[in-house]
This record gives structure tokens, C-alpha cells and sequence, in this order.
């Protein structure tokens, strides 16, 4: 068991704060390492490591120190946009004697010592490895701005639109000066004197502005932090509040849909409705500003598969409570077989997120057309049929970078569609729908294993992740001729059949326990078997849209290349068996 | 009489900490059951066994004749459950609520439901999240017994009630529902609450069940005697069948188990005489059993 030390208050605040933050912090070190190191030992393995890759690292690496994902949410008694409360956080120090700068100066120089030292480290360890000279004390005061900044937007007040409206300006100043020196690294990234001294008010001056707040909090001229008692709070409940339709009382089933759609399902269809919205806008604004392109450009090049990694997750609704993940017990008691509760929840989620990712494609398309605001009417006259048969260069010359890039994208799409007969859109459209729903079913199963049984998960995923840096330094290694291509093509083949058997092998003894358990009724297990042979026959004809003749390859090729028809019926066994591990501990 | 729980020999650890040790429960049919122990006897563990929220890793856990992991649907359409957290939706409203869980109960008596909401005095426009502790507290009771459940789990009822909606409310739903031939399980550290409505006592002390049987046959088993010895005595006197000494001289108060007449011969061979003796009350008990006494404590 850990003890406070009890040196003095500000020794006891700094332990708090370590408590608190140690597992993110050694988190994020970790991270930042294994994302930067695996893009640059990925580029070196194919040659030299070109200056975008590089930059590419610096920027993953550097965003990693970024505030957002600190504990802002956590230590406010909730997550991002769903029960965060802003104001101080540490409510309960206020009847210590303590004073205010220093109950808020010591959180604050620990947040940004540990995040300055992270950086840092990190740096100096990707410098050591690749040879690139990651920028240090630039970076590192750009860090501690930030995060002054936002702990004083965050904690010097609970008004949550002073809050959000007083985050952007300081931090995407700072943002913008660090993109801006930028530019020229890693031939050059040096910060003038001036740079220096205007980190160092903003520093100040939010420092002084959040012990300024803390204090009118502390005596009760300011509304303070409110203690979080609930679960769950804030955007979902919102809109869970504002859509409201009764709840059918006429079947268990519907009335799980009902719950489902209401408590995360409607949130789901708002982000997608939320992006569907902002990409038009993006694209109609940056016709007259020219700078915005970019971001009209990346923003609807990530939206579709950022709405496909992030809308999928945690299905069956696993809480977080002081670092505790469990199911609620309110739908556990009520009485519902596991499987068909947990076929409901990946379902509805499935359709949500099917749903969100077509109104995010149909709106992306449709501001793709926007492109011609970009262009002159000399410009537009230029793109005919011959256009596509000139050399890329010259046809970005004629219409300007960015506008080629986006009719590049458009003219992609169409010719992949357009070369897909009937059937293949058909197989494409049960491919895509099946897939996600087996997406949703294996985030939702990760994350009851992970509340179930977390240090075996953990462990788990460490492994995977040392298992592929090692695969990655070991490509860079025979790339440099210091490993055997043999040993690499030897690995990477043992990988290849150990997860395909051991994926066979998990379905037929999650198939296995199910039954044994009584926990898949027959008319699912059926269910699960035809989705699996829809998805497995979708599959096959893609491939062969593809150009892939399984026919003619070797049997063991062939079968890896079919085994992806195996995930649904894996997903199918693993959502209701995890979601029975979490329910019945 | 229909036997309605029926646990055998169960066993439960969380890591290094055994949080239930070979514990053997019965429950029948029209009884009320009342479980008592101090924070971390293994009530609530055991009342989640019942509700299949826990496996049953060693020994047999049976509701109406089925095991409620395997059969949650047989077993728990026929159960009402009020946990201690009340953990509620909190974004739903309370009449969403009541619609929500009538879909799973196919037995819902909206009347009662409906009767239960105005007596409480309960917004039905509210939601969760707007409600009081108590208020929440009502609100989670009306969905656990508007389906008119066989047997209605109880885990800490009491906490977060007032004094009147204990007595008035609780008091009475818990005797309505055995009285119509069905049955409670209620936790609690509230020994005259247990008194007050139980017809069965449990008695939880380190995960083990260390006294179980009828309110009325366990209070009989126990008796408090004030006994007067002629010779001072520094330490407590031993007494084979006492379970807790508590005074100091000559005069000691001794909560002890059974025949009156064994007793009496046992302090009379010490030179002693039995002044007063009464059957001691479930906290007496309770205190002796847990080891909690004055004596024990500081014994210890």
C-alpha cells in the first residue's frame, strides 16, 4: 500500500498529483517513443529517413505532451465531454492551510514538470536511436505554456463556455508560433528571444489568472468545482434529454433498443451528423480563403475512418469510477439472456455507426464538388477527359495543388466504383456493414476484458506491441543488411499462422464454452454461422474484384487470404462470452 | 414450504481476501430474511450469488431451483432487487423508467406502480439525475416491487432514507410482500431494523455465517446475565459458555449461550451468583459473535 509522505503540504500535493497521473504519464513516455520510433524505423527500412517522415515523428511525439489528453477530464471526475466538470479539482484542499498559490502553483509545476520531463526524455531517446535533432528547450517551454494556459481556462473557472472559448485562443497561439518556427526544421528550429518572452507571459499571466479564479472559488464568489456523484453526465445526457421518444413497453427487446439508441446511440448519430455538417462548411468557406484548404482537405480525408475508429467503442456501456471498470448493474439484474443483450448492444451501436459513416461519406462527396470554388474559370475549362491522361505534374500545375488533389481523390472514387459491377457493390456494401458490426462487437468485448480481467489484457497488448516494434527494427535491420531477410520473412510467417490459428482456435473454444454454458441460444448461433458465410461470400467476390484468384493460389495462401470470413463468427462468440464475464464476475 | 434460495457450502475470494467461507443459506417461501454483519462480512457478495451478479467458483447457488448465471432469465424475472448503490440510469426520467422496466416484467402491476409513485410523492417528469438520494432510493424500490416479484433482495435499503420513509415506507412494502406469501432478503447493519421486520436472521462475520435460525430461536439461544462473584477478579472470569465478559471486580456483565441452568452451575463453581438474566438483544449478540465487545476489544 502507498503512503503519503508527510513532509509538508506541498510534498503531500505533489504525491496526490503523482498518484493521480503516474500510470498516463508512463503511458504517454511509452506511447510517444513506440508511435515516433515506428514511423521513423518504418521509413528507414526503405531507405533513408526523409524529412516529412521526421517531421511526422517530431509532430506525433510533440502532440503526445499536448494537455487534451492529460488528465484534464480525469481530474475534474470525468472524461472528455461526457461528465467533465471544470473548475478546480482538487475542491477539497480548499480547508487546508494552506495558500491559494500554492494549492494551485504545485499541481501546475508538477503537470507541466512531468510533461516537459516526458518530452524530453522521449527526445533524447529517439534522438539517440534514429539521429535527428528533436528540438529541446523550444519545445519544452512551448509545453509548459500550454499547459499553464489550459489549467488556467480549465480550473480558474466552472463556466464551461469561458472554459472552452478561453482554451482556444492561448493554446492555438501557441500552437501556431510552434508551426510556424516549425517550418524549417530540421534544418532550423530555433525560438527568437521574443518568442521566449511571450511563452513566458502567457505563462504568467494564466498562472495569475487561475489563482485569481481558484481563490473566488475557495471563498465562494465563484460558483466551485462540483463534486462528481454520478456516472455518467454531460453531452450524451444532454442529448439524451433533448431527443426524446417513450420507451415501448411491449417487448424486452425493443425496449434495449430504446435504452441503447437513447443512452449512447443518439450520440453516435450526432458526431456523425456533427462532421456531415462541418465538411460542407469547410470546403464553402475555403473557397474565398485560400488558407483553410488544407484543412478542408485533411479533415474530410480523416473523417471517415476517424468516425470508423472512434464511433465503434465500448458498446455495452462499461463505467469508469475511480479507476474502476464494471457493468451496470441495473441492466445486469434485469432479466435478459446475455447473448441476445449483447447482440442488441452491438446491433443498435452497428447501425448508429453504419448510419453516421453514410451521411459522413454522402456529405464528403458532395463537398468534394465544392473543389470547383477553388479553381478560375480558365482552371475549370482545363478538366476534361484528356486531363486525366496528363502527367500528375502538369496537371497540378494547371489547377493548383490542392484542387488536384481533391479532383484526384473525386476522379479515384469514381473509377473504383464505376469499375464494380452490381454484385460486387452489393458484396462491397455487406462487407463494409459486417465488418463494422464486427468492429463494434470486438471493441465492446475489449472492453469488458479489459474491466474483467486488466492486468491479463495488459499484458496482452504489451506483448503485441513489443512483438511489432521488434518486427519493425528487424525490417530496418535487413534493410540495412545487419539481419537475414530469412529470419524476417521466417517471423513474419510464424506471426502470420499463429494469429490465424490461434483466432481458429479462440472461436471454436468460445463456440465451445457458449454452448456448454447455455449462453447462445441455437437461433443466434444460426445467426451468427449465415452472417459469417454472408460476410465469407462478400469477401470472396471482392477478392476476385480485386484481381485475387484464390482458385489458382497455393491451398495455405489461400486459405490466410479467406480467413478474414472467420472474424464474424468470432466476434459473434466473443460479445456475448466477454459480456458474460463482466456480468457475471 | 417451496424452498426459494437455497446456498450450499459457498465460497468466494477476490485475490488474497476470502469474502465468503463455506456459507450455507435457505430461504423459503412468505419469510422475511434478514442479513446483518459489520462493512465486509460478505452480505452483499452473498446477495449478489443470489442474483447471479457473482459465480459461484465453489459450492451451489440455486433461485427458485435454478442457478442464476446459467438461467438469468428464469431467475431473475421472478426477483426484485434494490441495491445499496441505486444505481439508476441517470439520464433517464423516472416514468421512462418505470415503462423501461415494465418491458421485462410481463407481471408489471402499473396500479401499484402508479400508487406507489404518488404515495412517495415522486415527480414522474423528473429525471434520475434531478432526484434526492431518498428520492432515488424510492424511485429504484418502485422498480424493483411493481412487478409484484417472488422474492424481493434488499442490499443496505435503509441508506439514504429518512427516519419516517424507513418506518412508514420501507417497513410496510417488506411486510406486504411477505404477507402476500412471497419473500425478502434484506442486508442491513440496522439491528432494530432487523428486528423490527425479520422473521429469519443471518449473522455475517469474516465472510461465515456465525448464527442463522428464527429471530425468535436465536434471541432464546442468547441470554445476558449480570453475575456477582465473591472473590475480585483482575482479568475476565472464564465461563465455559460465555461469548463476551464486559465489566471489571467483582460485577460482570456476560452475554452467553446455552441452558440458563448450565450457567448458573458455572458461576457458582467460581463462587459467583447469577443476579439478573434476560435474553439478549440481537445487537448483544451481534457484538458477542462479531467479537466487538467492550471486553474482546480490549482483550485484544
Amino acid at each position: 500500500m502507498m503512503r503519503s509522505p508527510g513532509f509538508s503540504p506541498v510534498s503531500a500535493l505533489l504525491w496526490e498529483n503523482w498518484r493521480l497521473t503516474r500510470r498516463e504519464g508512463a503511458q504517454r513516455f511509452a506511447q510517444g517513443i513506440i508511435v515516433a520510433g515506428a514511423v521513423l524505423a518504418w521509413s528507414a527500412a526503405f531507405g533513408a529517413i526523409g524529412t516529412n517522415t521526421a517531421r511526422w515523428a517530431f509532430f506525433l511525439v510533440g502532440m503526445t505532451y499536448v494537455p487534451l489528453w492529460v488528465s484534464v477530464a480525469k481530474l475534474n471526475g470525468g472524461r472528455f465531454m461526457d461528465g467533465y466538470r471544470p473548475g478546480y479539482p482538487f475542491y477539497f484542499l480548499y480547508t487546508r492551510p494552506v495558500p491559494t498559490f500554492v494549492l494551485v502553483g504545485a499541481p501546475i509545476a508538477y503537470l507541466v514538470a512531468s510533461a516537459v520531463a516526458g518530452y524530453v526524455a522521449s527526445a533524447l531517446v529517439l534522438r539517440a536511436a534514429f539521429g535527428y535533432p528533436f528540438p529541446l528547450l523550444s519545445v519544452a517551454a512551448c509545453i509548459a505554456a500550454f499547459h499553464i494556459a489550459q489549467w488556467a481556462a480549465q480550473w480558474g473557472t466552472s463556466n464551461k463556455v469561458v472554459q472552452w472559448l478561453g482554451s482556444m485562443p492561448a493554446g492555438l497561439g501557441i500552437m501556431a508560433l510552434a508551426f510556424w518556427r516549425f517550418r524549417e526544421w530540421p534544418a532550423r528550429f530555433d525560438f527568437l528571444i521574443g518568442d521566449y518572452a511571450l511563452l513566458t507571459l502567457i505563462g504568467v499571466a494564466s498562472f495569475g489568472l487561475t489563482v485569481a479564479g481558484v481563490a473566488r472559488q475557495r471563498r465562494g464568489d465563484a460558483r466551485a468545482f462540483n463534486p462528481r456523484t454520478t456516472t455518467r453526465d454531460g453531452f450524451s445526457d444532454w442529448l439524451a434529454g433533448l431527443v426524446r421518444f417513450p420507451c415501448p413497453t411491449t417487448s424486452a427487446t425493443r425496449a434495449q433498443v430504446w435504452f441503447d439508441l437513447r443512452s449512447s446511440g443518439l450520440l453516435v448519430l450526432a458526431i456523425g451528423a456533427a462532421l456531415a455538417m462541418l465538411l460542407p462548411l469547410l470546403f464553402a468557406v475555403s473557397g474565398p480563403i485560400a488558407a483553410v484548404r488544407p484543412y478542408a482537405i485533411g479533415v474530410s480525408a480523416f473523417a471517415w475512418p476517424a468516425a470508423l475508429l472512434f464511433l465503434p467503442g465500448n458498446a455495452f456501456g462499461i463505467r469508469r469510477r475511480q479507476g474502476h471498470a464494471f457493468a451496470s448493474t441495473f441492466e445486469a439484474t434485469l432479466p435478459r439472456k446475455t447473448a441476445p443483450l449483447a447482440g442488441v448492444k452491438v446491433l443498435v451501436r452497428t447501425a448508429c455507426v453504419v448510419a453516421a459513416l453514410i451521411v459522413v461519406g454522402l456529405s464528403a462527396w458532395a463537398s468534394l464538388s465544392l473543389v470547383s470554388g477553388w479553381m478560375s474559370a480558365a482552371q475549370k475549362m482545363a478538366i476534361g477527359p484528356a486531363f486525366w491522361e496528363l502527367p500528375s505534374s502538369q496537371r497540378g500545375a494547371l489547377v493548383g495543388p490542392e484542387a488536384h488533389g481533391v479532383l484526384l481523390l473525386q476522379h479515384t472514387i469514381q473509377q473504383t466504383f464505376g469499375a464494380l459491377a452490381g454484385s460486387q457493390l452489393v458484396a462491397l456494401a455487406i462487407v463494409i456493414a459486417i465488418g463494422v458490426a464486427v468492429l463494434v462487437a470486438l471493441r465492446a468485448a475489449h472492453a469488458a476484458l479489459r474491466a474483467r480481467y486488466p492486468r491479463r489484457l495488459n499484458i496482452a497488448t504489451w506483448m503485441l506491441l513489443v512483438h511489432g516494434l521488434v518486427l519493425v527494427l528487424l525490417a530496418l535491420a535487413v534493410r540495412r543488411g545487419i539481419a537475414s531477410a530469412l529470419a524476417l520473412d521466417t517471423i513474419l510467417r510464424g506471426t502470420k499462422w499463429t494469429v490465424a490459428a490461434g483466432t481458429v482456435f479462440a472461436t471454436v473454444y468460445l463456440f465451445w464454452s457458449l454452448l456448454r454454458e447455455r449462453l447462445l441460444p441455437p437461433r443466434q448461433a444460426g445467426v451468427a454461422l449465415l452472417a459469417s458465410a454472408a460476410f465469407g461470400a462478400a469477401w470472396f467476390t471482392l477478392l476476385g474484384a480485386g484481381g485475387l484468384h484464390i482458385a489458382s493460389m497455393p491451398a495455405i495462401d489461400a486459405a490466410w487470404m479467406l480467413s478474414p470470413a472467420l472474424l464474424p463468427l468470432t466476434a459473434c462468440v466473443l460479445a456475448p462470452w466477454s459480456l458474460s464475464r463482466i456480468r457475471h464476475t | 414450504m417451496e424452498q426459494i434460495v437455497d446456498i450450499n457450502n459457498l465460497s468466494r475470494s477476490f485475490g488474497s481476501n476470502t469474502a465468503l467461507d463455506g456459507v450455507s443459506f435457505r430461504a423459503t417461501a412468505g419469510q422475511v430474511y434478514g442479513l446483518v454483519g459489520a462493512n465486509g462480512a460478505g452480505k452483499t457478495t452473498l446477495l449478489k450469488h443470489v442474483l447471479g451478479l457473482l459465480r459461484a467458483t465453489s459450492g451451489s447457488v440455486r433461485v427458485f431451483g435454478l442457478d442464476p448465471v446459467r438461467d438469468p432469465v428464469g431467475a431473475l424475472s421472478r426477483v426484485g432487487y434494490l441495491s445499496e448503490e441505486r444505481e439508476l440510469p441517470e439520464w433517464m426520467r423516472v416514468d421512462e423508467l418505470m415503462r423501461y422496466t415494465q418491458a421485462f416484467h410481463p407481471t408489471w402491476d402499473a396500479s401499484y406502480a402508479r400508487e406507489l409513485l404518488e404515495s412517495f410523492e415522486l415527480d414522474s417528469s423528473k429525471k434520475i439525475k434531478e432526484l434526492s438520494k431518498g428520492m432515488r432510493a424510492q424511485a429504484a424500490l418502485i422498480a424493483a416491487v411493481a412487478h409484484r416479484p417472488e422474492l424481493l433482495i434488499l442490499d443496505e435499503p435503509s441508506s439514504g432514507l429518512d427516519a419516517m420513509v424507513r418506518r412508514d415506507i420501507l417497513d410496510a412494502i417488506v411486510r406486504t410482500v411477505a404477507d402476500d406469501g412471497r419473500t425478502v432478503i434484506f442486508s442491513s447493519h440496522l439491528l432494530d431494523e432487523v428486528e423490527r421486520m425479520s422473521d429469519h436472521v443471518t449473522l455475517m462475520h469474516h465472510g461465515r455465517v456465525t448464527v442463522s435460525g428464527r429471530l425468535d430461536d436465536v434471541r432464546g439461544g442468547y441470554q445476558r446475565s449480570r453475575v456477582w462473584f465473591g472473590q475480585h477478579f483482575d482479568q475476565p472470569p472464564v465461563l465455559d459458555t460465555a461469548l463476551a465478559i464486559e465489566g471489571g471486580g467483582r460485577s460482570w456483565s456476560v452475554v452467553h449461550t446455552g441452558s440458563l441452568e448450565q450457567f448458573h452451575h458455572a458461576v457458582l463453581a467460581l463462587g459467583g451468583e447469577v443476579v439478573e438474566s434476560r435474553d439478549a438483544t440481537l445487537e448483544e449478540i451481534f457484538l458477542a459473535r462479531a467479537g466487538r465487545s467492550r471486553q474482546q476489544v480490549e482483550a485484544a
